[in-house]
């Protein structure tokens, strides 16, 4: 409750991080704010040639089937990548004066949100071009991208607090992402799984999130609402535990840094 | 109920102790964690021991003592930037640090973008900086150049503007630490006479400083810190005159 309070006292610096964030991004970069389409638009060239016709996976419009998964996928990747660094790049100024720390990771994943909304252009573009159309399932889509919001925050809060007492996990977080993607449904479906590996998958969160996006833009109706309600519980429990570890570990960041 | 709170001290320093860990070598990943199992050597050091210190409403206080002696820590340790390993610091009031200026500030935008950044980390919205905005720019005497990137900056500038937006925050609770060794004889002098004049409007400072003359110019009392504890704590002109005798 304090941390709310202390947020909305501090709301100009938390703007003005994000806004820096955001902008910062592609600052020196010729093409500037177009590389939030290119980005994921080179990247789905590449999966949308490889899977169809080097892996044979026989998905019909497997293009649109690609786009909706891996545009929300590109979201959570970039945040948790950057992450581990947004306490140590910000060094300089928490050494300096107080200012609530939790502002850090939230301006982070909000940064990283407000592009992958933009990115949400493609989506939108590709659903009108391909013929599939936007239906009325998509008012679930506000809950099934908050959701990732509280999950993609709870994970930026832990991982930002304790990379500065182990600077390892920076590298680490990065081949783990790249697991991350191939145990998520993104350029396959979870029905082309074997059974007996399905409950195992189905713990990782991003799977009921990502098949939610498919559900709602792909195949056009309502998402599985009993797996988004745990997941509601579960993304909130741990958003709670980020928080409380990042709280712990946040007493001694000027002393670490 | 509202008297009570008016009677609270603006800062209160129970039992405070703090510890800092000086590694000889540092282990920062873990391989060399493992590897270096027996590198890891560390020293406790005890930077402040078990400090009391209350500072009433409208107080204006001096930190003397000689280098290492904990002024910096204490200070760092009542604006929350460090937290202590036993004890409590209560504080009552909207607190504003003057440790090291020009947090935030970004080479490549002007002066006045880099106020509302400055600014904006102490925690204040975009209205009141505008309210503020006028006095600030006037106070750092930039002139013309406040729409200048502030890399073009000589650093007595760059100081001149840290200090303007530091000081026009308007909280109840100051802290500054050596801050004024910055900018010419003139600024200097006009830094104190703000100082005073926030004195005056019942502010709360607490000043570290090792000139005794500032210190005298704007303190009533003086708290003098020896490796890690309060040595004398009283007028300044005593604790003044035992701490020059001390060190000569």
């Amino acid at each position: 409750m304090k941390l709310v309070q202390e947020l909305y006292q501090y709301r100009e610096f938390l703007k003005t991080s994000i806004r820096k964030e955001f902008r910062g991004k592609y600052k020196k970069s010729f093409l500037g704010v177009l590389w939030s389409f290119i980005n994921p638009l080179l990247q789905l060239l590449v999966y949308a040639l490889v899977f169809p016709f080097i892996m044979r996976v026989q998905v019909e419009n497997y293009t649109m089937f690609l786009i909706v998964a891996l545009i929300p996928w590109t979201f959570f990747n970039s945040t948790v990548c950057q992450s581990t660094s947004t306490i140590i790049a910000s060094s300089g100024i928490i050494k300096k004066v107080y200012f609530p720390r939790a502002i850090l990771p939230i301006s982070n994943v909000t940064s990283n949100f407000l592009n992958f909304l933009i990115s949400c252009i493609i989506i939108v573009v590709a659903l009108l071009i391909s013929g599939i159309g936007i239906g009325a399932s998509i008012v679930f889509l506000p809950l099934v991208m908050f959701l990732q919001y509280v999950f993609s925050l709870a994970i930026s809060f832990i991982l930002s607090s304790i990379t500065v007492y182990i600077r390892d996990l920076e590298y680490f977080v990065n081949v783990l992402m790249m697991l991350w993607f191939y145990l998520t449904p993104i350029v396959y479906e979870v029905s082309m799984i074997p059974e007996r590996f399905r409950n195992i998958l189905n713990l990782n969160p991003m799977v009921h999130i990502i098949t939610a996006y498919r559900d709602i833009l792909y195949y056009q109706k309502a998402p599985d609402l009993t797996a988004l309600g745990i997941l509601f519980l579960i993304c909130f429990f741990l958003l709670w535990i980020g928080y409380h570890i990042f709280h712990k570990c946040e007493k001694r960041f000027a002393e670490e840094l | 109920m509202k008297k009570q709170k008016e009677n609270l001290p603006a800062i209160k320093v129970s039992h405070v102790t703090k510890t800092f860990n000086v590694y000889y070598d540092k282990a920062n990943t873990l391989k060399e964690r493992i590897i270096f199992l027996n590198r890891n050597q560390k020293e406790v050091r005890k930077v402040l021991k078990d400090i009391d210190l209350e500072i009433q409403k409208g107080e204006t206080v001096a930190l003397i003592g000689v280098n290492g002696s904990g002024k910096s820590t204490l200070l760092k340790l009542m604006t929350k930037i460090i937290y202590p390993n036993s004890g409590t610091i209560k504080i009552n009031g909207k607190l504003t640090s003057l440790l090291e200026l020009g947090a935030g500030f970004h080479p490549d935008f002007s002066g006045r973008e880099n106020i509302y950044f400055n600014a904006s980390i102490f925690g204040l919205t975009k209205t009141q900086i505008d309210q503020r905005l006028d006095d600030i720019i006037a106070f750092s005497e930039l002139g013309d150049f406040i729409d200048n990137p502030i890399r073009t900056y000589s650093s007595g500038m760059y100081m001149r503007l840290a200090f303007a937006v530091a000081i026009n925050v308007d909280a109840d609770i100051l802290l500054i630490d050596e801050v004024l060794a910055v900018g010419d004889q003139h600024f200097q002098e006009k830094c104190l006479k703000k100082m005073k004049e926030l004195k005056k409007e019942g502010k709360t400072m607490v000043f570290v400083s090792h000139s005794m003359e500032s210190v005298k110019f704007l303190c009533d009392r003086a708290v003098w810190l020896y490796n890690g504890q309060i040595r004398e704590d009283g007028p300044t002109e005593q604790v003044v005159k035992d701490y020059l005798k001390e060190c000569s």
